[in-house]
């Protein structure tokens, strides 16, 4: 049972001191819930679960520890893993910094809200899991369980592809819809690993790249720009979809930029490890533009 | 308020022709922050410029907007104009209504709106523009001249005269390049190694000349002034400083190989030099065929080598050297010309190049100067030479004109003349190009004295019969078909570019044309420099070039090399990348994605919550950086900012134009 040995490794841990954290899910309110948690003391590993619920990508929290005495123990699943190589390779989290508690993933499942509950077996994944290319965590420092096997991804491109099959009048008014009902929360940005920028650009009091009405054009311009700042970086955690309160299908916009660069550029995962620069990050000598 | 002065130039008719410039003019002084504007006829000129300085002192102008061409060609001229009129001289802006507009535009009406446009987004930049200085920094006085043919030895004479050291980096295990192998020279017949040996000597000899054969440029790093030059001198297999180039190693090894110097019409052995002066005059081992490095057996020439200068181990050896300023003179290579089927694809031994028929002209050459067709050392009496392989051929070749070969054909057809009497040569040409002193004359004599037969037209097809070359073509001029019986047939192969150009054009930063040739800064008025500061053209690197035109362009380059090193400092572009801290989370996406190299991580301090705490931040190098924005674009924050190009003045001008 993962959740007996989370514990057991995280009261370990603690115990000795080797980090002053562990950050992990424990059961939130309703059965089909688990969150984030912060453990700080041996005593309190009890609270630690691992289910299919844990939803949540944990690796942004590394953040908020950036400048924190000591170690933080972090549980990664799959996407997790990337997030932190994400991070790592943005230079905002140092390797000898982070304890890595790597969990093999056999996918995140949901409930309807507020059903009773029920049999886990029969839920559906997750969006961001039923096409999953790294369910084994890519970095870990132990592993937890055993590896598990990656499912078949070859839908993975399936509503881009359904997407780019629409005219060009059709795709703009799709978009247009979605874009117009974007609220501006900037959820999807501040759950993203790939968003560390100390001041975001939308967020500058200078220079008005984005203006701050809520209408159509500048909802666009937000989810424009953004989609090119996470291009090549992102990991497909699926998280800015998960917490989009507006339902928006964010995660056709970051994948259809995958397909693009990968088309364009080579094949290209992100996050996979920390030496392979984003294809839009790095400059080569046999770069195919010339004028370089 | 900002008092911005705007300029309107008519470039005589080049803008005024298809821009109403006085319009222009009048809509400019409505603009937001415009005081003052005005048209002229030519605002380079002096009188022009003197428009502006008066303007500034009279309106008390603090920004300028001049409205005439590119900026490549003029900004620097307006800069100073408004420097001298008491402006910094970045608060200028220029509007490019001339190569953006009037060239491209032949509706005056549509133009002019144009125009306007094109101004009003340069007014609003301008009114961003902050003042910006140079830096400066120090000049390693060495230059390193990269390739060791006629243009790169003259570059170093002329450097090395002017009193400054000189690297030569050759790839082959001699200087001489091309020049070297060529018979004799146009339009004078001067025998080619009678006026290029002494030169090599002089170059071997010169107290500030150092010559590095058979070596590669490895790796460029720094900037004008202070590059950092990694040399890789090739394994040789023979101590340069035991070895006195005797030729006992030479004599006594076994294995003979085709000479590349001889275009592969003559041998050489594995351990050799090209040719007999050959400057260093000393051996390199061809390790691809010496029986030692094959089999591991022979040693021969360590074992006559009187004073025991051939090592068998010897490795590649890199060198690291500053140097202010790089002379790139790499020459050029022969078209490939098996691409024609209708020559033989270079299957018949007896179709040759211009450059295999030097060899075979020349006293040194495999046949000791007596003209033998490769196939069966005889010799020929009828030749057919065809022009333009290669060269003014869309389809197959290149589109350039090869320049040399109209001449070195001449040259071919006088030479076959007073070397084999009574034999006859026939021309295959599109054009006869003869623009050089005394070059329509020698072509003149090659018809009339040598009686070579000049033909207009295409060759159709080459083909053997019996012990000839049956060569079938169209005399244009006569419109009727001709077909010759010749014993050889040499092609007037395109000079191309050196097929690693465009390597070595990434290597040094410098841009390169769609044939692989260097491009130079401006094609009138900077035909020697290139776009990366401290980088000099010379020779047929650059295009193709004749010897004249290849010694000219090396003291071109190096009157701009000693230019520069004649400085113990200089001014480095103010329009670098400027990094916010405040802002830079330090993820360094900017260091990766350099072309120059130009910026590195810093670790700054500062206070957060009651503790001090360290972080790093991207620090921009200004002496490296280039100003080409590649970083500003990359940081997703907008922490980056190119000054004269920042964020707000892009701003600025999008709004100027969009809204």
């Amino acid at each position: 049972m993962i959740t007996e040995k989370m514990r057991d490794v995280a009261k370990d841990l603690l115990t000795k001191g080797e980090v002053n954290m562990v950050i992990g899910w424990e059961k939130g309110t309703f059965w089909y819930n688990s969150t984030p948690v912060f453990i700080t003391k041996a005593e309190d590993v009890e609270r630690l679960v691992f289910d299919e619920f844990c939803t949540n990508n944990l690796a942004k929290y590394l953040l908020d520890y950036k400048t924190a005495e000591g170690k933080v123990a972090i549980f990664v699943k799959g996407c997790d893993a990337r997030a932190v190589n994400r991070l790592m390779q943005d230079q905002q989290v140092q390797r000898d910094k982070v304890y890595l508690l790597g969990i093999p993933c056999g996918g995140m499942k949901e409930a309807a809200p507020g059903t009773q509950p029920q049999a886990t077996e029969g839920l559906p994944l997750v969006e961001k899991c039923q096409n999953c290319t790294s369910p084994n965590p890519v970095v870990f420092d132990v592993l937890l369980g055993d590896q598990v096997s990656v499912r078949d991804t070859q839908n993975r491109f399936a509503a881009v592809e359904k997407l780019e099959a629409l005219g060009t009048d059709e795709k703009y008014a799709y978009w247009g819809e979605m874009f117009d009902k974007c609220i501006r929360c900037y959820a999807c940005r501040n759950v993203c690993p790939a968003c560390s920028c100390r001041e975001c650009a939308f967020d500058g009091n200078g220079l008005n790249w984005l203006g701050k009405q809520n209408n159509l054009q500048e909802n666009q311009m937000f989810n424009i720009t953004r989609a090119m700042h996470v291009a090549g970086r992102c990991i497909e955690c699926g998280e800015c979809e998960r917490v989009c309160p507006m339902d928006l299908p964010l995660m056709a916009i970051n994948r259809k930029v995958i397909k693009d660069l990968n088309e364009l550029f080579g094949a290209y995962e992100a996050g996979m490890d920390v030496e392979n620069r984003p294809p839009l990050g790095q400059f080569k000598l046999e770069d195919p533009e010339k004028f370089m | 308020m900002r008092k911005v002065g705007v300029f309107v130039c008519h470039c005589g008719s080049n803008i005024a022709g298809t821009v109403d410039v006085e319009k222009v003019a009048q809509e400019a002084a409505k603009f937001p922050n415009v005081v003052f504007a005005t048209d002229y006829k030519y605002m380079c000129s002096e009188p022009g410029q003197q428009v502006i300085k008066d303007a500034i002192k009279e309106h008390n102008l603090d920004r300028v907007v001049v409205a005439s061409c590119s900026p490549r060609m003029h900004e620097p001229t307006f800069r100073r104009c408004i420097q001298t009129g008491g402006l910094n001289p970045y608060l200028l802006e220029m509007a490019n209504i001339r190569e953006h507009c009037s060239w491209v535009h032949p509706d005056k009406a549509k133009g002019t709106v144009k125009a306007i446009d094109l101004v009003r987004k340069a007014a609003a930049k301008v009114v961003k523009n902050e003042p910006l200085q140079k830096s400066s920094i120090n000049i390693t006085k060495r230059a390193l001249v990269i390739g060791g043919g006629i243009a790169g030895i003259q570059v170093a004479l002329d450097i090395a005269d002017a009193g400054f050291p000189v690297t030569i980096v050759e790839k082959e295990p001699t200087i001489g390049g091309r020049m070297a192998q060529i018979d004799k020279t146009f339009p004078t017949l001067d025998c080619s190694a009678c006026i290029l040996t002494p030169k090599m000597v002089d170059a071997a000899q010169h107290p500030n000349i150092e010559i590095i054969s058979y070596a590669e440029v490895d790796k460029v790093e720094g900037y004008v002034g202070n590059f950092d030059i990694t040399i890789r001198k090739k394994a040789r297999s023979v101590d340069m400083n035991k070895c006195t180039g005797c030729g006992t190693c030479w004599e006594k090894c076994p294995t003979k190989v085709d000479s590349e110097f001889d275009m592969q019409l003559g041998k050489r052995k594995a351990i050799y030099t090209p040719f007999p002066q050959a400057v260093p005059n000393k051996p390199v081992i061809d390790r691809e065929h010496c029986l030692k490095f094959k089999t591991g057996k022979c040693g021969i020439c360590e074992k006559v080598c009187p004073t025991g200068a051939v090592d068998f181990t010897m490795e590649d050896e890199l060198i690291t050297q500053q140097y202010g300023a790089i002379v790139v003179a790499t020459g050029f290579d022969q078209f490939d010309h098996s691409v024609y089927g209708e020559y033989g694809y270079g299957k018949y031994p007896d179709v040759i190049t211009g450059l295999h028929f030097e060899r075979l002209v020349n006293a040194s050459g495999p046949t000791m100067g007596k003209i033998k067709r490769p196939s069966d050392h005889k010799v020929p009496e009828t030749v057919v030479f065809i022009k333009c392989v290669g060269s003014r051929d869309e389809a197959k070749g290149k589109t350039y004109c090869s320049r040399t070969c109209c001449m070195y054909t001449a040259k071919h057809a006088t030479l076959m003349a007073e070397k084999v009497k009574g034999s006859k040569s026939y021309i295959f040409y599109m054009d006869v190009r003869t623009p050089g002193k005394g070059y329509e004359e020698f072509y003149k004599r090659t018809q009339g004295e040598y009686g070579a037969q000049y033909i207009r037209g295409r060759v159709s097809k080459v083909y053997p019969k019996g012990d000839k070359l049956v060569v079938r073509g169209e005399d244009s001029l006569l419109g009727r078909p001709v077909e010759i019986e010749a014993d050889m047939v040499v092609l007037a192969s395109a000079m191309v570019a050196r097929s690693d150009a465009g390597d070595l054009a990434r290597t040094l930063g410098i841009s390169y044309d769609k044939d692989n040739f260097f491009t130079e800064a401006h094609p009138k008025l900077r035909p020697v420099e290139t776009h990366t500061a401290g980088v000099f053209l010379a020779g047929a690197c650059q295009g193709p070039k004749d010897i004249p035109d290849s010694v000219a362009q090396a003291g071109a380059a190096a009157a701009k090399a000693i230019g520069l090193l004649a400085k113990s400092q200089m001014e480095t572009e103010a329009t670098v990348s400027q990094v916010d801290e405040s802002r830079c989370s330090g993820c360094l996406l900017c260091k990766s994605i350099c072309p120059y190299k130009a910026i590195d991580v810093k670790i700054i301090a500062e206070r957060v919550g009651g503790k001090t705490v360290e972080r790093q931040v991207a620090s921009v190098n200004k002496s490296l950086c280039q100003g080409c924005g590649a970083c500003t674009v990359a940081c997703r924050a907008g922490s980056l900012n190119l000054l004269g190009f920042t964020n707000e003045q892009i701003l600025a001008e999008v709004e100027a134009v969009c809204l």
